[in-house]
């Protein structure tokens, strides 16, 4: 009897288990696009984007797929393609910018997208008094009002003069820009906190070609929404991609395995030995080139900053003396295994870049490939330092060097181990001083904590060059000890120089995009940074990104460059939309 | 059987919460001990993100003030303890405005279930293993075997992970190498597709913790089994010509397994931090990632928060061993009395 009863408990129980079994529709492997990524997702249920939680999950899928920017900027001509806006115009002054918004486009829910949503989502990051959410400082500084013209129309009244307004905040200059949020479902809610999430609800929602499907701190999938208003707009057709994938994956290891097995299409940035394991496992991977560097030049090229306030580097000729006894294509040979080249200057090398470059260049004040060691022995000598046995000193006190380097990336600490070779071999006593990421990024950079610190910290400009240039002005002076405002000029620059070099670059921060006089200035306020060496350029920074064309194909290469390759930026919407299935 | 004395009830629960009080000051100074702070450690990894940002230092004041981090460190403990009181752990800063709580219990039933199935597996297994190596009636092949597999115990589990992920999922593609259960593919909820989906996705991580640490089990068996072969009652069994397995079985294990039993109810405690690497290296949506992540990103509320959820563990645990044992083993009586 008893027996019987706990079989039929069973058999019930069994039925009620198969009855709730509910799959998700299946999409076959070669309507899927897989992408790999790295970052930390704590809270996969929060599509807030101007939140840190929300702001975490919009490179797994939100951004690349449901939210799409108002323009994209092509890093190879300079021009911004429009994508939800046609156009942003400036008054003569720089300080009125009109955005004209694209005609019949629409929230995946199907409420149409205008000006109304535009203005909801600046007016809400004017009101932040917290000015915790992303970009909301950034338009209190900027932004005095903003204000819908009619439905396709926006005008933005500015504090002040800014020709980069559109390129620095609504056309992915680098990674983001300000998403704009459905005024239709946001009002009414707190913007510190609400999480834009219900699955029920359908929510989040974008105007993008793809929505959610599932969630997980591991996993994001978008399925395509067939009725996309781009296609019905004469926009773009449809992406090919049924259906996305961004898969969390946590080494190399992993990374080298998933796509040798064709288990994703493309991976984040890996080892030049790891790409060629990568592509003897499965010839169907490529890169953006075909041959060595085959990686393609993130925007952060690397350098190193000094900290002038400290004996004897407070020297401009003992920091010219470093600069020289740097060797570039030894750290490219060493350190990145040729898959780099070296920087002439402080700015990446992108096709928009190069009219700045080469006029630097050709002024005299770019860097060279390879070391004058002998010039560096000879300017540390005139200082008053003599060589004895293997180190120069001075009073008999040896000279030293300390080089801070984050301890994040083998690519750091490598190129480090090299530098502090070549200041060796020249007489300085030098060493790394690893120290985690938190502690670069939290205190040691910002603080100038620090001898010479290697890192990117002029990291900026890709299409105009003031963004980096402006990072050394004296604007951002601050005693040592204390955080430089933006991470800027932590090596404390401040000099006549310094204060000629500012003024050169303020003047360069007024004039339009494009304008001819900017390539003189440029030069102008190069030439401060020659005489006194604040910091030391040395390599390009390196993205080596596989993609597999066994599912698909039309991938962002050197020679096919519709845009830059970086896939978890918000200018992905246009690898989505170029991607072709193989078959 | 001992009843347990009022005085030493008491005794034993105010020891109970003083180690609490003073386990919750050390994680609340032991972060911020390190240099920076989380609020400069976000702002510098959005730059790092963004190639800069402007007006960070307006950023930085902003959040410093919504975390109260611009207050007085003893302004902070207090306000830290009241929350602890209530079990409010506040905000996660990494990941703003998801409490806490929210963090930990969306992680916490993965480690659990799957940390508990993995220590209970190797209790079992590692006792078997150690009880078998002692009795006289195992075949020498047996006795021979087992110390070999015991060569796992020397390595860390992150290798053992590291092994079976490579040969496992990739090279003979058995097992998924990552997540919790496939996402997007099967439902969470209480039906077979999903219950087929974890059972699939766990087995490579726990054996991974199985692996290096039921040999601790074994040898601490064995050990014991030794003692209890000496013992007269065993003579006194033999020589009544009870059945060998009646013998293992009541004689020996039975009365070998009883201080393992203590050291397995400690180990609970220790349950939910034991395993970060491996659920770091099979990306395994639990506790041990979340605490390995909160440490990177300095994020002081998800390490308070995981930190006093796993002192608290250990405690209780601690706790009610000690209540519980004059009743596990009645030769013992609570507070020394006898």
């Amino acid at each position: 009897m008893k027996v019987k009863a706990i079989f039929s408990v069973l058999v019930v129980a069994l039925l009620a288990v198969v009855s709730t079994v509910a799959l998700a529709q299946d999409v076959p492997r070669e309507e899927t696009l897989i992408f790999d990524f790295d970052r930390t997702v704590t809270d996969p249920e929060n599509y807030n984007p101007f939140t840190p939680a929300g702001n975490t999950n919009r490179g797994n899928g939100a951004h690349q797929a449901m939210w799409e920017p108002l323009f994209i900027l092509n890093y190879e001509t300079g021009e911004i393609d429009p994508w939800l806006g046609t156009a942003m115009e400036s008054n003569e002054g720089l300080d009125v910018w009109t955005l004209s918004i694209r005609e019949g486009v629409a929230w995946s829910d199907g409420e149409a997208f205008n000006a109304e949503d535009v203005v909801f989502t600046i007016e809400m990051l004017l009101g932040d008094e917290t000015a915790t959410l992303s970009n909301a400082a950034d338009m209190q500084q900027w932004v005095e009002s903003v204000e819908a013209v009619d439905d396709l129309t926006v005008q933005f009244n500015l504090t002040g003069p800014n020709p980069r307004f559109q390129v620095d905040f609504f056309a992915v200059r680098v990674v983001n820009s300000i998403l704009i949020m459905p005024e239709h479902i946001w009002a009414g809610e707190d913007p510190l906190t609400y999480t834009f999430f219900d699955a029920e609800a359908g929510l989040p929602i974008g105007t993008g070609p793809y929505t959610l499907t599932s969630s997980d701190s591991t996993r994001f999938m978008w399925d395509r929404n067939d009725d996309w208003w781009g296609v019905a707009a004469g926009f773009e057709d449809l992406p090919a991609p049924s259906r996305l994938i961004w898969e969390s994956v946590a080494t190399e290891d992993s990374r080298v395995q998933l796509i040798s097995n064709d288990e994703i299409d493309v991976a984040n940035s890996v080892s030049l030995v790891a790409f060629e394991i990568i592509q003897a496992n499965n010839p169907n991977v490529i890169a953006w080139e075909n041959d060595l560097p085959y990686s393609w030049a993130d925007p952060c090229p690397r350098q190193l900053d000094i900290n002038t306030t400290i004996a004897p580097w407070d020297n401009a000729n003992m920091r010219e003396a470093l600069s020289l006894i740097v060797d570039r294509e030894e750290i490219v040979e060493f350190a990145y295994e040729g898959t780099t080249q070296p920087s002439s200057t402080m700015f990446v090398q992108y096709g928009s870049m190069s009219p700045f470059i080469d006029a630097v260049v050709e002024a005299g004040y770019g860097e060279t490939p390879t070391a004058d060691v002998e010039a560096a022995q000879a300017l540390i000598e005139a200082e008053g330092w003599t060589l004895n046995g293997d180190f120069y000193e001075k009073d008999g006190e040896t000279l030293t060097l300390n080089v801070l380097v984050n301890n994040a990336s083998t690519e750091y600490t490598n190129t480090v181990d090299v530098l502090v070779e070549q200041f060796v071999d020249a007489g300085i006593d030098a060493a790394a001083r690893p120290v985690d990421n938190s502690t670069f990024w939290g205190a040691a950079a910002p603080t100038g904590d620090y001898e010479v610190a290697y890192g990117w910290l002029s990291c900026s400009s890709v299409n105009e060059p003031w963004a980096s240039m402006n990072r050394y002005t004296t604007n951002f002076l601050a005693p040592v000890g204390e955080p430089a405002p933006g991470i800027n000029n932590t090596g404390r620059w401040d000099s006549e120089a310094a204060e000629a070099y500012t003024a050169v670059v303020e003047e360069i921060g007024t004039l339009p995009l494009g304008d001819p006089a900017i390539v003189d200035l440029v030069v102008e306020a190069y030439s401060y940074i020659d005489a006194e060496t604040p910091i030391i350029p040395l390599v390009q920074a390196t993205k080596l990104l596989p993609y597999s064309t066994t599912f698909w194909t039309n991938w962002p290469t050197a020679e096919n460059n519709f845009n830059h390759p970086a896939f978890w930026w918000n200018s992905a919407h246009q690898i989505i939309h170029n991607v072709e299935p193989a078959s | 059987m001992g009843k347990i004395p009022r005085s030493y009830l008491l005794r034993r629960l105010g020891i109970f919460f003083l180690t609490i009080w003073f386990a919750a000051t050390i994680i609340f100074i032991i972060p911020r001990l390190a240099p920076g702070d989380p609020i400069s450690a976000m702002v510098g990894d959005m730059t790092q993100a963004g190639g800069d940002v402007e007006n960070s230092q307006a950023i930085i004041e902003g959040w410093r003030a919504r975390f109260g981090l611009d207050k007085s460190l003893p302004e902070q403990y207090v306000r830290y303890l009241g929350n602890l009181l209530t079990l409010d752990f506040g905000y996660s800063i990494n990941a703003f405005p998801t409490p806490v709580g929210e963090v930990i219990a969306r992680a916490l039933p993965w480690t659990l279930s799957l940390l508990l199935l993995a220590m209970v597996l190797t209790f079992a297994i590692g006792n078997f293993l150690g009880a078998i190596l002692m009795w006289r009636y195992t075949p020498r092949l047996v006795k021979m075997f087992i110390p070999v597999t015991m060569v796992f115990t020397s390595i860390p589990s992150v290798l053992a992970a590291l092994f079976l992920l490579y040969n496992f999922a990739y090279v003979l593609g058995w097992f998924p190498d990552a997540n919790a259960y496939n996402v997007g593919e099967v439902v969470p909820g209480f039906n077979l597709a999903f219950i087929g989906s974890v059972i699939r996705h766990g087995t490579l991580p726990a054996l991974a913790i199985i692996l290096v640490s039921f040999g601790y089990w074994t040898l601490g068996m064995r050990g014991m089994m030794i003692t209890v072969e000496g013992e007269d009652y065993m003579q006194l069994a033999r020589a009544k010509g009870l059945a060998p397995f009646y013998v293992l079985y009541r004689y020996m294990i039975r009365n070998a397994i009883l201080p393992q039993v203590t050291a397995f109810a400690i180990t609970l405690g220790t349950l939910v931090s034991g395993q970060v690497l491996v659920e770091y290296v099979f990306q395994y949506p639990g506790m041990g990632k979340v605490i390995y992540e909160a440490i990177l990103a300095q994020d002081f509320p998800v390490i308070q928060g995981a930190s006093f959820f796993l002192i608290t563990m250990t405690a209780l645990a601690v706790l009610l061993v000690d209540l519980l044992y004059p009743y596990i083993d009645p030769r013992i009586s609570a507070g020394g009395e006898s």
